[in-house]
């Protein structure tokens, strides 16, 4: 279970910053982070693996507070937390086996990672988890020449290569089409509940929000304004996690209220 | 923030007496310089057809000029060589620079300075000037040659690596961080498998540039092609000199061509 417990976060000017965030996400559940943009919710996603450095409280996964931890520490904790990103973020040049096989990195000595030396279990496993995304004819293509949809699943496959207890999702099907977008969603919500991951995702998109999660957090200018089952999210409730986002400077007066 | 209202013909009529101005100022600048060095415009375009009649008369290589082409291609070949030697020995110091000096992969931004001041203080000596105060400590010799054409190009390459590396979407990088990747993994498994086919280019650019340099600093290291074109050229056997500046010329379309294949295959 991820907990996140009083997260503070505060950039110079107020945009993005969070006031005390409180939030669980559970084993088996697709949670959905809605909210305008610019609410906080990439900030929320990447202070949880510690790519952005808080200010205050603590993010419990598994009882274990990963602020807490020392850089070894860290490196242990962010092997086992899978990351999927809205411009998919592999290395274009390398096959899609190559990145797959970066999600070993954590778990290797620095030299083995760097030389890219993989075990034959490995590699094995990485051909049959691009098999599960459905790219197997795919894993000798360079990543650049893969749709975007394709990219994504090799991102998910990279995630999954990581044996994650938890796979964190930054506005994953913001760039994809439709079709895309229902085969990239269908394959989260499988992991949810066939792998019992906890799935956390950061999305734009309210249709797909409560169309696929399980549990809703909603955001308003870096402050949780819902938090419920998704059956529970009504007119009322998009209101007020949605309310002025659609005005110029509406972050700016809502802060001042 | 107020603007004030300006019509479209108001606009336009401001950029043009702008253009105007910056055009007197331009030929201003050639006027005065040209005053300053006594140098007489007219008159040197007026000599400009005399001269290079006399260069084509001159310089055209001749049947005469074939018996020197045995030792032409031998320098030509060593000072290849030294171009190629001293641009692949200098990109491998200047990619571990960059990777240290690059931003986005600097282990402390003093580290970044340091180098972004030293590559600059290389590049910034040119060639020649490096030849001649090189030449104190090793002579005339190859290597000095291959010494000066090293720092300048080390100088270049850091810089244009650098900003390769910057260049790359830390996006990427955080990717791996992400993964739970360490800093070496993350510079050979993200940033150089992004970025080889940019160094790879910049690379084949700086042997094509070297085979240039290296010419000029042979006529200072008295070695190479270049000092066997300043030997014929100061016992006034033009055709020679003339058939040597063809052959180089042949060889830089020759390595361009190359390249350009190279950079096409790898792309």
């Amino acid at each position: 279970m991820l907990k996140v417990i009083q997260l503070d976060k505060t950039y110079g000017s107020n945009k993005h910053s969070l006031k005390a965030v409180n939030f669980t996400a559970q084993p088996g559940e697709v949670t959905a982070i809605i909210g305008p943009s610019g609410a906080g919710k990439t900030t929320i996603l990447r202070s949880i693996n510690q790519l952005i450095r808080d200010d205050s409280g603590q993010i419990l996964l598994d009882d274990q507070d990963i602020r807490q931890a020392n850089k070894g520490e860290l490196r242990k904790i962010r092997h086992h937390i899978g990351m999927i990103f809205q411009n998919y973020n592999l290395i274009n040049p390398l096959t899609a086996l190559e990145n797959v096989l970066h999600g070993r990195l954590g778990a290797k000595s620095t030299v083995a990672g760097m030389l890219g030396l993989y075990s034959d279990d490995e590699k094995s496993e990485a051909l049959a988890l691009l098999d599960e995304v459905g790219l197997k004819e795919y894993a000798y293509q360079r990543c650049d020449q893969l749709s975007g949809g394709q990219q994504q699943r090799v991102g998910i496959a990279r995630a999954l290569m990581q044996h994650p207890k938890m796979i964190l999702c930054d506005e994953p099907i913001a760039s994809l089409d439709p079709k895309s977008t229902k085969i990239v969603m269908d394959i989260l919500r499988k992991l949810a509940r066939e792998k019992q991951l906890i799935i956390l995702i950061n999305l734009h998109q309210v249709d797909i929000a409560l169309e696929y999660a399980d549990h809703i957090v909603g955001i308003n200018s870096g402050a949780i304004v819902f938090e419920g089952p998704t059956d529970e999210v009504n007119d009322g409730v998009l209101q007020k996690i949605y309310r002025q986002a659609d005005q110029p400077g509406a972050v700016v007066t809502a802060n001042e209220n | 923030m107020k603007t004030n209202y300006q019509s479209p013909q108001q606009f336009y009529r401001q950029r043009r007496l702008r253009m105007l101005i910056v055009l007197l100022i331009l030929i201003g600048i050639y006027v005065g310089s040209m005053l300053l060095v006594k140098f007489q415009t007219w008159n040197s375009i007026v000599k400009i057809p005399a001269g290079l009649i006399w260069l084509f008369h001159n310089f055209i290589p001749t049947e005469r000029s074939i018996s020197y082409l045995g030792p032409i291609l031998y320098q030509l070949w060593r000072t290849l060589l030294v171009s190629i030697s001293s641009t692949i020995v200098a990109s491998i110091f200047a990619l571990m620079a960059a990777i240290l000096g690059a931003k986005t992969t600097t282990p402390h931004r003093s580290v970044s300075l340091v180098i972004r001041f030293g590559a600059s203080l290389l590049r910034n000596i040119p060639v020649v000037a490096w030849a001649m105060i090189l030449l104190f400590s090793f002579k005339q010799s190859d290597f000095t040659g291959f010494l000066a054409l090293f720092f300048m190009t080390l100088g270049y390459l850091t810089r244009a690596f650098t900003e390769t590396i910057e260049d790359l979407d830390a996006e990427k990088i955080q990717a791996l961080q992400a993964v739970g990747a360490n800093y070496f993994q993350c510079v050979f498994c993200g940033v150089l498998p992004e970025a080889a086919s940019t160094l790879t280019s910049w690379v084949l650019y700086m042997i094509e540039n070297n085979l240039r340099d290296a010419t000029l600093v042979g006529l200072l290291t008295g070695t190479g092609v270049g000092f066997l074109f300043d030997t014929y050229f100061k016992s006034f056997r033009y055709d020679a000199a003339g058939l040597i500046v063809l052959l180089i010329a042949i060889l830089v379309i020759l390595l361009e061509l190359t390249s350009t294949q190279i950079r096409r295959a790898i792309a």
